[in-house]
């Protein structure tokens, strides 16, 4: 099981700069769905990939449906190689985007972003109406349900949702 | 946004009070319900795995609905 929390807290104790994204950021923003992920995007410079590369490294993290037993290293190189990661941790699965569709990466996004405070955690979330075009841009069918969710959030939030 | 019809045809269905809950919300409090959903959902699985409900004394002949 998912233990997000940790996930987050883990990610922002390595110093690792990111955004969140997906359904973690969806219920911040209201969203009542349940989402068994993290998703978020972090920066690509070389620094952030050595923290992002530190900090998971101990939480063994693995290709997500890959089976067992490849020789699968998570090291710097590893990320610098890659740019999308779907991963199991300890903690549950986490993926990190290098760059998302209809968003780019993690400077694209930092306009679009607001600094979330949740007890002793910071971090970045991307703002609703941002959310909304990168899960209309994903273009899955098993979003068009959560789109219209955040929609209706964003008219609500804008004070013209329906009654 | 350009509207959708196909996102606006789920709309009818979403349960805008639940929303509305969530939005007098802080952020901390909308996390834990998502932890909270997490943990039913994990509880479930497990049941499921084991052909039962959790507390259970033993195992159980159907699934859980």
């Amino acid at each position: 099981v998912t233990d997000q929390r940790a996930l987050l807290r883990l990610l922002v104790q390595g110093d690792v700069r990111f955004i969140v994204v997906g359904g973690v950021a969806a219920v911040i923003h209201g969203s009542a769905r349940l989402t068994l992920d993290v998703d978020v995007v972090y920066d690509r410079a070389p620094d952030n990939i050595e923290r992002l590369a530190a900090v998971l490294a101990p939480r063994r993290p693995y290709l997500r449906g890959a089976p067992p037993g490849l020789p699968f290293a998570w090291d710097a190189p590893t990320i610098r190689r890659g740019l999308n990661f779907t991963l199991t941790t300890d903690l549950g699965d986490l993926d990190l985007l290098g760059e998302v569709a209809g968003g780019g990466s993690y400077a694209d996004l930092l306009p679009h972003a607001a600094q979330v405070a949740m007890e002793d955690l910071r971090f970045l979330c991307v703002d609703l109406a941002t959310l909304i075009r990168l899960k209309r841009a994903a273009g899955r069918p098993k979003d068009l349900e959560a789109v219209a969710e955040l929609e209706l959030l964003l008219a609500r939030l804008r004070g013209r949702g329906p009654a | 946004l350009e509207p959708d019809p196909v996102i606006d045809a789920y709309k009818p269905g979403i349960d805008v009070t639940l929303l509305d809950e969530n939005l007098k919300r802080t952020v901390e409090e909308r996390f834990r319900g998502l932890e909270a959903m997490t943990r039913l959902h994990e509880a479930a699985r497990l049941a499921r795995e084991r052909g039962g409900v959790p507390g259970s004394s033993g195992p159980a002949s159907g699934v859980v609905r």
